[in-house]
Parts: structure tokens; sequence; C-alpha cells
């Protein structure tokens, strides 16, 4: 009997994967079609390497009940480009980051260091509901690694930050030009919504973990036990094939979990170069006729 | 109008995602009274062992002290009365450090030393031993090997002991001297008693905080150690360990692991404690409290924070009559007991 309802169980399961793949098809076809029926599309890559500085505050009470305030630096790679299956309606976005906090206690007489990477890759819907206007909506998957650094704790200088989440984002383009000088200002939100992540129990020493207690270290994550966010406002500045993009970067990354609180705010100024990148095949009579879609602009 | 209104709205629902993420984090001034506050209420926090020590009340400790503190108070006249609250844990993991002082509570000081460098070194070892990862040792005269790690800081390479021990092959028997060991890292102690077994042991438990509260703790969790690894020297002849009650921290976990071994014996005195894992905080004013975080137990589960006792019939004291005539007493009872398991195993 048990083994039926498991049967019965999986079909059920499957029959509900099923469906939801169809419904998803189904959504997507007309776009799909409308692609393939068009003229030859070349989807350019829109990448930035952004140097990002700023301020930086740290509370991770693993650690110490201190908040340590300092500087952040990050470096990050950012690329869209239309999506291929639906170019006019769906872009990709991927952003890959190293980031580096030092960071002092009130009086300081202390440091903390931080050093972390991250990656994130999405998809979005794009609207054009008025002309040079674009919203975007969609989500993205990203992981963040690292360790912040307070060598004052002997046994436990470290706390280990890893986090793998699913995040709605929302973004909104507009494009103008100031003379011949063509513009794109950019605002975009991301917010963590559900993902798995490490934290240690209260009291929890690493030699404990390293003689063999890993149990109880990742969690599943969503907004009763932490808040990520990212705020991302820039101004691309195109000058011939090339992207001066300048913004603000905000970032918060809050958990509490197992009476540990940690609470992370980054506010940077980014400076970035880039430019569209478009790779073309021999065809080159099929080249010229082909419509340019870009993700952004 | 109608848009104001949606903006707000959107404000509000935002900042309660925000506010219900953020847990509210109590943070203290810079002022004596705050300060003390903090150092409290880390102490009331995170010390693992209030369960054993029922004679404190953390809470009239706090309210004791907490009267004499006025704003007006010196930096050191502050860490001084903030020293002595700690103190009254009794606990030689609590240490609170400043830039000019760091408080210890001296659980040593109401008992014989019961270790003489020189005498050992000029008595015993004719100042002619060898060191490897800070150990000293040789063969005395009467073929038994001595061993002197005055700090389980010291790293011990495998490489290192492979030549200490290899030193000892020919031994009848070997003491290890550990008197004086404030301790240092505990991984030190898993390659060092490593060499002494045949098969993998429990050699303990560690049970941490599971939240706030005096009681919220995990389950201790069990811990065994291997042998080390198969081309390294394991030393399987009579083994003494000599103790005192300076034998601290790591070294006490050592000496909770070795009493358990069926070729050990512990001389000396009762070891001085520490079985508590400490962890480091900080106050606002910078001044770092290190206090007993995780609570270690021995392999019979009996709690290590109050010392491991010698093996019966093993309790010695150095005499201030022998050590005048340069007689160490517990090292002369390690040859006796040495000699006994020799004798027993013939």
């Amino acid at each position: 009997m048990i083994i039926w309802m498991n049967k019965y169980v999986e079909i059920i399961s499957f029959r509900r994967w099923a469906a939801t793949l169809i419904f998803l098809v189904a959504v997507l076809i007309p776009d799909i079609v409308y692609a393939q029926s068009d003229e030859a599309i070349l989807r350019p890559v829109n990448s930035v390497f952004s140097i990002k500085a700023g301020g930086a505050s740290i509370l991770d009470t693993y650690l110490t009940p201190i908040r340590y305030k300092g500087k952040v630096l990050q470096f990050e790679y950012e690329r869209y480009q239309a999506m291929k299956f639906c170019p006019e309606t769906w872009v990709s976005q991927l952003s890959a980051g190293i980031s580096y906090d030092d960071v002092d206690n009130y009086v300081k007489s202390h440091k903390m260091q931080g050093a972390f990477v991250n990656f994130s890759w999405g998809m979005m819907h794009r609207w054009r509901p008025v002309n040079r206007l674009q919203i975007y909506a969609g989500a993205s998957t990203s992981f963040d690694g690292g360790a912040i650094y307070n060598p004052l704790n002997s046994n436990n200088p470290v706390s280990v930050k890893l986090h793998w989440s699913l995040n709605p984002t929302a973004m909104a383009v507009y494009n103008m030009c100031i003379g011949k000088l063509p513009l794109t200002f950019r605002y975009q939100a991301t917010i963590s919504a559900f993902g798995l992540f490490y934290a240690p129990q209260y009291g929890e020493s690493y030699f404990e973990m390293y003689v063999g207690n890993r149990s109880g270290l990742v969690h599943v994550g969503w907004w009763g036990n932490r808040f990520d966010m990212q705020n991302s406002l820039s101004v691309d500045v195109r000058i011939g094939g090339t992207v001066l993009r300048v913004g603000y970067s905000g970032l918060i990354q809050t958990s509490w979990i197992n009476n540990i609180n940690t609470q992370i705010y980054n506010n940077m100024f980014s400076i970035g170069v880039g430019g569209d990148w478009i790779s073309v095949s021999g065809r080159s009579e099929q080249n010229r006729k082909a419509k340019i879609l870009s993700a952004l602009y | 109008m109608k848009c104001i209104n949606i903006l707000k709205g959107l404000c509000f629902t935002v900042s309660l995602v925000v506010i219900g993420a953020c847990h509210e984090q109590p943070e203290f001034a810079n002022t004596p009274k705050e300060n003390f506050e903090a150092l409290w209420r880390i102490i009331d926090q995170n010390y693992c062992f209030f369960e054993y020590k029922s004679d404190i009340d953390w809470v009239e400790v706090g309210n004791r002290y907490r009267a004499k503190v006025t704003n007006g108070m010196t930096p050191q006249e502050l860490f001084s009365l903030c020293s002595e609250m700690v103190n009254e844990l009794k606990d030689g993991h609590v240490n609170l450090a400043s830039s000019w002082d760091v408080s210890y509570y001296r659980f040593w000081d109401q008992y014989p030393q019961n270790y003489n460098a020189r005498i050992i070194e000029e008595n015993y070892l004719n100042f002619n031993y060898k060191t490897a990862s800070g150990i000293k040792y040789m063969v005395l005269p009467n073929n038994f090997g001595y061993m002197y790690y005055g700090s389980f800081s010291n790293t011990i390479g495998e490489g290192n002991l492979d030549y200490v021990l290899y030193e000892m092959i020919s031994t009848d028997g070997l003491i290890i001297d550990v008197r004086n060991n404030g301790g240092g890292l505990l991984p030190n102690v898993e390659t060092l008693v490593a060499r002494f077994l045949d098969d993998e042991i429990l050699a303990g438990a560690i049970s941490h905080k599971t939240g706030p509260g005096h009681n919220d703790f995990s389950a201790p969790f069990k811990y065994y150690f291997k042998p080390s690894a198969n081309g390294r020297i394991r030393y399987k002849k009579p083994v003494v360990v000599l103790t005192n009650r300076s034998s601290f921290s790591a070294t006490n976990n050592f000496v909770s692991i070795m009493q358990y071994l069926p070729n050990v014996k512990i001389v000396g005195d009762v070891t001085g404690g520490g079985g508590g894992l400490p962890f480091t905080s900080e106050l606002p004013n910078g001044w770092t409290i290190r206090f007993s975080a995780c609570a270690i137990e021995d392999a019979m589960g009996n709690i290590t924070e109050f010392g491991v006792a010698p093996s019966p019939g093993c309790k010695v004291d150095m005499s201030p009559e022998e050590e005048a005539v340069g007689k160490d007493a517990i090292i002369e009872k390690a040859f006796e007991i040495l000699a006994e398991m020799i004798n027993m195993q013939q």
C-alpha cells in the first residue's frame, strides 16, 4: 500500500512538473515563432568592467558584538545580452566580482578584513511602455562566498559566508541624448527571495566542525531569517563603440540565524569601461541586413 | 496625490520587509557604564560553565559590581573593577585585556609549583638534550626516554616527531613532561596522542552553546582520534605523563585523553583544568575579553574544567628539601612507576 502510495505521489509530482513545463513552453511559443520568422538578428554583448569603492559597515556577532566600519573595494564584470530564443523581449544578465572589506572597530584598536566572490546569472523580460524607456523584470540565481577575518579571536577568527539564492530582479533603463552624446540611465534592484546559506550554531567552534560535527550548518534562506538587496544606479556614456559607466551600488546582506546577527552594508561608487561586442560570421551579406538588438539601448 | 499615496505604500512595504529581516542589535556606547554592561552581557550570554559553577549567581555578581561603576571612573579603575568581577568565575580562560594589562585568575597560586626547569636540565639532562618542534628530548642514563613539551602552541611536525620517537626506540619506557605547559592548539594534541594509539579511540566530547541562555547547550558531540598514519613511528612501551597545576587548557585536554590509554600513567599533581575552548570578544572601548565558550568532556563523560587527577597512587608533590638537593620528586616517582609497569608486563 505504501509502495503504491509512493508511486502515486511520484506520478502526481511528475504531472505537476510536466504541466509547468508545458505552461512555460506555451508562454514562450509566440516569442519563439516571432524570432524565427523575423530577419537575421545580431545580439551585441554589452560588457563592462567596473571598479567600485566606498564605505562598508559589518556586524557579525559570531565574531564580535561590535559593529566595524571602513572601506570596501570591488572589481566587477557585468554582461548583458538579448537572449537567443526571443531577443526582442528577453535579456540575460551575468555578473561576477571580487571584493575586499577593510574595517575597524569604534576606537580603531582592531581590524577585520573580508574577502568575497560573487557570481550571478539571470533572465529578464523586457517591456517598452513608452519611447526611450524600457522596463525589465525577471529572476536571477547567485552565489556569494567569502569570509570575514577578525584576528583577535584566537580560536574562531573567521566567519565563513556561503550563500546561494534565487532572486527576483527589476530594472528600468532610459535612453536619451545630450546633444549628440547618447546616455543610458539604469536602475536595478535585486532581492534574494529563497536560497541556502551556511551558518554555524550560536557558539559552535571550528574545532568541533574539524572533529566531525558538521550537522545543521546549512540553512534555508527566506525573508524570515535573511534579507539581501542590491541597488544599482548607473549612467552609461557611449563614445563610439566604447561605454563609460559611472554609478552607485548599494548592498545589504543581513541574516538572523541561531541567534547570530549579521549585517553587511556597502555603499559604493563605481566607474567602469566596456563596450558592445558583436560576434559575426563570414556571411557578410546576411550581416548587413541583420537587425541589431541591444539588451540595454 | 494618487501617485504620492502609491509611493508611500511602496516605501512602507519595502521598509516592512527590511525591518522584518534585520534583527536589532543592542549597541553600547564607549562609557564606563556601557562598557561594564557590554562585558557583563558577553559573559552572561556566552560563558559555558555556569551550569557547573552553581555557587556563582551571575546576576547577583553583576548587580554587586554595577553599583560601583560611575561614568567618572578612570579606565584603570574600571579595568580593575571589571577584572575583579570576571575573576569571580575562577577560570584561567577568562582574561580581560587592555592596552596596559591582562587580568588572570591565578588558579595555581595556592598549590606547590611542582616544577623546576633548572633542576631537570642540570641534574637529569646535563644540559645535553636535543630540541625539535619545541620538544626537548634525550635518553636518560637509566634507559628511559624523556621529552619535555612546554607549549601546545608550538606546532608539532610529524617529521620532527619521528626524529624524537626514533631516538626513543631502544628505551624501556618514556616520560612525557607537560608540567608548566599552559596549552595551545588542540590539533597538536591529536598529533601527539596519535603516536601512542593502536586503534581509533574515543577522545572525548564537545558541546557548544545554542543560544544566550545559561543552559542553552547542544548535546555533547563525541570525537575520535586515529593512530598516526602508517609509516610514522609509534611508541608502544610504558609511558608516564608528568603534570602539575600549570598543565592547563590544551595540555589538560592531552592528559584527559592519555589517562585512559592502557600503557599510560599520569604522575604528579592534578592538572590546572581549562576544559573550555575559549572564544574572544570585545568591548566598545577596544578591550578584549576571553572566556570559556565550549565545554569539553573526557571519554568517560567527565567535565575537564576542574582538572585531571593523577593515576591512583601517582599523586606526588615536590618538597623544598628535595629541591634543595637537586631532586625532582615527580621524575623520581615516574622512574619508579615505569619500572613497575615494565615488571608487570614481564
